[in-house]
């Protein structure tokens, strides 16, 4: 069977950890600077009030003129995730993570270990930690079991046979399934407002009104096969950590410490030559607030040279004074050498290269994609004046 | 024959770097930022004004203030003193 733990809202519980009093007032993540202002995750007390995830914040703070808004804390809820999967993969679970505060797991090997399906279930909960509120389903099918732990209640586990699978998930609402929330609206207008109304109609007819999303959809809603687990290679814990005597916000002193962090991890005898393929910079603010930037390589690199130049721009994106510093190896690359060209690139190599890049870039992002800045009227005293962004074709 | 699809026009539009965003900002009796986006501010760095087109039909009359937050970020706002409204901005 498939097994899913699902912890509700796990970026604002990662965010309130640090301060459990905030747990039972009405408390919704607030939105990230620069974005859409759209509160996040939202405490059982601001639910009773109204406030649903992903309302507009003025929406929220009219019906809940009380609601407190909590900063997101990227880096403590990455940290805190991390550790529960290895916890869980001590406990001899092959994890399977979807996205912070949803995991996957094949049970077949673990039941022999515990003596059965519901206590290997309790087990997982337990290496996840009560203060999390960890709820667990299990099914033949992903979805289902994906269903079921989002149904149990905190701390308990659901079991769904493979005969009862259609049964049990006809009365669940239509939001569980992965679809964009206009085709919710676009359902319920349509008269179709749970799983098993969407599994009782024709697919064909599902796929030319929703596209492949909604007939994938009605798949799921069928209780049809949806893949199998994937278990993760854990990840290594490589990081050196650089503690700053008092707040630091100068780029050239951070660029410093960054060398020095590069220079040290590259050093460290676990990586046993591999190259690294991602790496993470993390910064704890002065305030408290935490800072995260993760960069892939796109060619793995052992060179610190390269690795200073792929990372330290990020630390321009910092928004306060760092206290500390760490730099993380997120993934290894598997192999410990790479072909060198004879011949450094340059000229029209170089220029052909760079027009490549552009296209690749164009290709994963669309037309309009790559954009030179034209600076305009650089002596401008109002700043929107100073430059433009003008889309490049070639 | 292939066609283009998506917009061209839309994607060949040339965009303002830095353009100013609305900001919700509470302010003292002086006009001074007490608090930006729900969040107070701890100190104000710098303040200065820009006062510019004033002999046009869309004249610029901004007090702008730099501000460290209480959770150390640095942010700059401006008060639009033609309509009364806050903005955030890289100045």
């Amino acid at each position: 069977m498939i097994a899913a733990v699902v912890i509700p809202a796990f970026d604002l519980r990662a965010a309130l950890r640090l301060k459990p009093g905030l747990q039972t007032k009405p408390v919704a993540l607030a939105p990230l600077p620069g974005k859409e202002q759209l509160v996040g995750s939202v405490t059982a007390a601001a639910q009773a009030a109204g406030v649903r995830p992903g309302m507009r914040l003025g929406e929220a703070l009219a019906l809940c003129p009380t609601l407190e808004l909590v900063e997101q804390d990227p880096a403590t809820a990455e940290q805190s995730w991390e550790e529960i999967l290895r916890r869980l993969e001590d406990a001899g679970f092959a994890v399977e993570p979807v996205e912070p505060g949803t995991v996957y797991f094949e049970t077949k090997g673990v039941e022999r270990l515990y003596g059965g399906l519901e206590p290997a279930l309790k087990r997982a909960l337990a290496a996840v930690g009560s203060v999390w509120d960890a709820q667990a389903g299990a099914a033949d099918r992903r979805f289902a079991a994906l269903a079921a732990a989002n149904v149990a209640r905190p701390g308990q586990a659901l079991v769904v046979s493979d005969d009862r699978t259609r049964t049990f998930l006809a009365p669940l609402p239509l939001t569980l399934l992965p679809l964009e929330h206009e085709r919710y609206a676009q359902l319920e207008e349509l008269g179709v407002k749970t799983i098993g109304q969407l599994a009782g109609l024709p697919g064909g007819a599902v796929a030319e009104r929703l596209g492949p999303a909604g007939r994938r959809a009605w798949s799921l809603a069928r209780g049809e096969h949806d893949g199998k687990v994937a278990p993760r290679r854990p990840a290594s814990a490589l990081h050196e950590t650089l503690e700053f005597p008092e707040a630091v916000a100068n780029e050239h002193t951070l660029r410093r410490g960054l060398g020095v962090l590069v220079d040290r991890l590259l050093a460290r005898p676990e990586r046993a030559g591999r190259p690294p393929r991602k790496v993470a910079v993390w910064a704890r603010l002065v305030g408290g607030a935490s800072w995260r930037r993760t960069v892939t390589l796109r060619e793995p690199t052992a060179d610190p040279a390269r690795l200073r130049a792929a990372l330290a721009p990020k630390l321009a994106e910092l928004p306060a004074p760092a206290l500390k510093l760490r730099l993380e190896i997120a993934e290894l690359a598997e192999h410990t050498g790479e072909q060198l060209e004879l011949v450094a690139a340059e000229g029209e190599v170089m220029k052909g290269k760079l027009r490549e890049g552009l296209r690749q870039v164009r290709a994963a992002v669309g037309a309009g994609g790559v954009s030179t800045v034209v600076e305009v009227a650089p002596w401008s005293r109002v700043p929107e004046a100073r430059a433009l962004l003008v889309p490049r074709d070639d | 024959m292939v066609t283009r699809t998506g917009s061209a026009r839309t994607a060949r539009t040339a965009r303002r770097l830095n353009a100013p965003r609305p900001a919700l900002v509470e302010a003292q009796a002086g006009g001074i930022p007490r608090k930006v986006n729900r969040q107070s501010v701890a100190a104000v760095r710098e303040e200065w004004r820009v006062v510019d087109r004033w002999w046009t039909d869309d004249p610029i009359a901004r007090r702008y203030f730099d501000v460290v937050l209480e959770t150390g970020e640095n942010t700059v706002v401006y008060r639009d003193d033609e309509n009364g409204s806050w903005f955030t901005q890289r100045a």
